[in-house]
């Protein structure tokens, strides 16, 4: 399997407290991951870093093809290069329409000057649909984002990732206040979306994780603790020490 | 793909998007139409041509604030410095109309001289005229293109362009936001209208430029009625212009992008937007606005001096826009129209003293007062400003209007029909 994602020996220090310790992690192309660990544990930090909100102390992390470093490479670059990223908090443009914030995700030019003249497309319009369909906001589109549940609004958020067409999704507690029957079509989502690229997922619910049935990242204090699949990580002694807190 | 999207979808023209800008279009003619009517140069004379002007520069007033809704109320930076761009507008355009006067002054003086006047004398007698007050005669070089109308509106543009380009490069790429921002646009005006107050600055120090209103050449016989109104066309000219590029701005997707920097930079970042690049567009495009807005407006008020650029200045600009509303183009328009007016209503001595019996309230001297509270008032019970009064108006006429942005995290996941 050819590796997309590529982070070496990271390690990251705030104000003296190692968040990241030398961690490293791999990912395929197209593959589902879950991260699962403690409060603290470094879940976040991991995601700052890929999307190049936090620079490391040390380390390396490859992308691609070409081996491109990402640490080299700016936030909007990093999202240009394909990795797209789903916040805790639903983090929509709540004065704005759903379709103005999945238009805003399409995958298009991102210079301001090409931005300025843009003109909207008959395929761009199509795109918007479909997704609205995959999301379950087609009736909602002229609707606000700031008049949405909350669980809508995640769904937006995923809405407007897959919009942006990346090749790595990495996705914050993507069920974080959603009743069952939502939680079950973000689980539909996700794993439609895994067949063609790399989603990692970032998850406290053991159910969630049960149901996307994928291999399984376990971060303790910075670091990989266990990897595999749930059955394995979860009879793994360590992972049981720290979760029970023995 | 759905196919029932094969048919290709028409799409409205930015008129039909926009009904706003037709609308503060025709009204913005009709006002021009109805002020030269009124006005001594061209019609009945009803209105004062000091009066004339007055509403000539309020349309400026008017043009500026566009601008600061732009960078404020559509991008979210709170730029309390584009009074500075507004001023160097002037300055630039007030050193052509000062030389170009004083070298016709000159040029009448010396043609009695016996001997033929050389180029040289000519600029040293200009040189004397303009910079003695400040004890100087020689010209400095950054009036090396005052002689030239083309050269000098090129400045006009080019040195707040640069000047903001330069500035908001620095501040957006060391990602400086926020209240820091405004306290750095704060500190370059404050740095700026120091600079001028020197005498040495070139541009005569705490004089300023004057005798502005007066056109040099062949337009020096025109009397100052008809010229007013000249001006007051050119500036509604110019606000209607700024007006239309403000709307084609923040419509569609390029303003998508803008209002997403002012509600959540980094959402933007993560989307592959290079939020700097935006930011930097709408800093150096709105100070160039300002600076054309700064140039129309000080041939009409005759005189320029560094205490325009000053930071209170800045400071009104947004009083005014958050007063008409921000976020709406013509919010910003009717604020700085309302207050500016009002301002030299209370201070030109137009509004009645009011006697309490043990004090007697002044306007010159409460105004500011009045103004202040309002301000506080505004933000705090009518965050909307004036120009939300609209939305009340075409509110029926509107669906989907529930603004229930309070179904957050804390409500769980609780549906919009769930609710009673």
């Amino acid at each position: 399997m050819k590796t997309l994602l590529e982070v070496s020996g990271v390690s990251v220090t705030f104000d003296g407290f190692r968040a990241i310790n030398n961690l490293s992690f791999q990912i395929g192309a197209a593959e589902m991951r879950a991260i699962i660990g403690p409060n603290g544990a470094g879940k976040t930090t991991f995601m700052d870093i890929v999307t190049g909100k936090t620079r490391p102390d040390e380390g390396r992390v490859i992308w691609g093809e070409r081996s491109d470093n990402l640490l080299k490479m700016s936030e909007s670059q990093i999202a240009r290069a394909g990795v797209g990223r789903k916040f805790q908090r639903p983090t929509v443009f709540e004065d704005q329409s759903v379709r103005e914030n999945l238009a805003m995700a399409l995958r298009n030019d991102r210079q301001p000057w090409k931005v300025l003249f843009y003109r909207k497309t008959d395929e761009g319009a199509a795109r918007i649909e479909a997704l609205a369909q995959q999301i379950g906001l087609s009736s909602e589109l002229t609707r606000k984002a700031g008049e949405l549940s909350h669980g809508q609004k995640q769904w937006l958020e995923i809405g407007m990732l897959l919009a942006q067409d990346p090749r790595l999704l990495l996705v914050d507690e993507p069920a974080a206040g959603m009743t069952p029957a939502e939680r079950d079509h973000t689980t539909e989502i996700l794993k439609e979306a895994a067949k063609t690229r790399a989603v990692v997922v970032v998850e406290h619910d053991m159910d969630f994780v049960e149901k996307l049935n994928c291999k399984v990242t376990v971060l303790h204090e910075g670091s990989v603790l266990a990897e595999g699949s749930l059955a394995h990580v979860t009879s793994n002694k360590n992972v049981i020490d720290v979760y029970l807190g023995r | 793909m759905s196919l029932s999207m094969s048919a290709p979808v028409r799409r409205k023209s930015f008129l039909a998007n926009n009904p706003s800008v037709l609308i503060f279009l025709s009204l913005l003619a009709l006002f021009t139409l109805i002020a030269t009517v009124l006005g001594e140069g061209f019609g009945l004379g009803i209105i004062s041509t000091s009066f004339i002007k007055t509403l000539g520069k309020t349309l400026c007033l008017c043009l500026i604030a566009i601008a600061m809704d732009l960078v404020w109320g559509y991008c979210g930076i709170l730029s309390l410095g584009h009074f500075a761009f507004f001023g160097l507008g002037g300055y630039m355009i007030g050193m052509w109309l000062m030389y170009e006067r004083t070298k016709g002054i000159v040029l009448d003086s010396l043609a009695n001289a016996p001997l033929p006047a050389t180029p040289e004398e000519v600029r040293d007698a200009i040189g004397s005229q303009i910079f003695g007050v400040v004890g100087g005669s020689d010209i400095p070089w950054i009036w090396g293109f005052a002689d030239s109308l083309t050269l000098q509106l090129l400045l006009v543009v080019l040195v707040p362009g640069l000047l903001a380009l330069v500035f908001g490069w620095l501040a957006f790429r060391s990602r400086v936001t926020g209240v820091y921002l405004s306290i750095l646009t704060q500190a370059m005006t404050l740095a700026l209208s120091l600079y001028l107050f020197q005498n040495d600055s070139g541009l005569r120090g705490n004089n300023g430029l004057s005798g502005l209103q007066n056109l040099p050449g062949a337009a020096s016989d025109v009397p100052q009625a008809v010229l007013s109104v000249w001006f007051l066309w050119a500036s509604a000219l110019a606000l209607g212009l700024g007006y239309l590029l403000a709307a084609f701005v923040v419509s569609g997707k390029f303003g998508s992008v803008v209002r997403g920097i002012r509600d959540d930079e980094a959402r933007v970042r993560f989307l592959g937007y290079d939020v700097e690049g935006y930011k930097l567009f709408i800093f150096t495009l709105t100070a160039i606005i300002a600076a054309i807005a700064g140039a129309l407006y000080y041939p009409q008020a005759g005189i320029i001096n560094p205490a325009e650029v000053a930071p209170i200045a800045s400071i009104y600009l947004a009083v005014w826009v958050a007063i008409g509303g921000r976020g709406r183009l013509y919010g910003a328009v009717i604020g700085a129209a309302f207050v500016s007016l009002m301002s030299s209503w209370f201070t030109g001595g137009g509004a009645p003293d009011i006697d309490l019996g043990v004090y007697v309230v002044q306007w010159t001297d409460w105004w500011l007062v009045l103004l202040g509270l309002s301000f506080v008032l505004v933000t705090l019970f009518v965050p909307k400003g004036i120009g939300g009064l609209v939305d009340l108006m075409v509110r029926n006429a509107r669906v989907n209007d529930r603004h229930g942005a309070d179904f957050g995290p804390d409500q769980g996941s609780k549906r919009e029909e769930e609710q009673p």
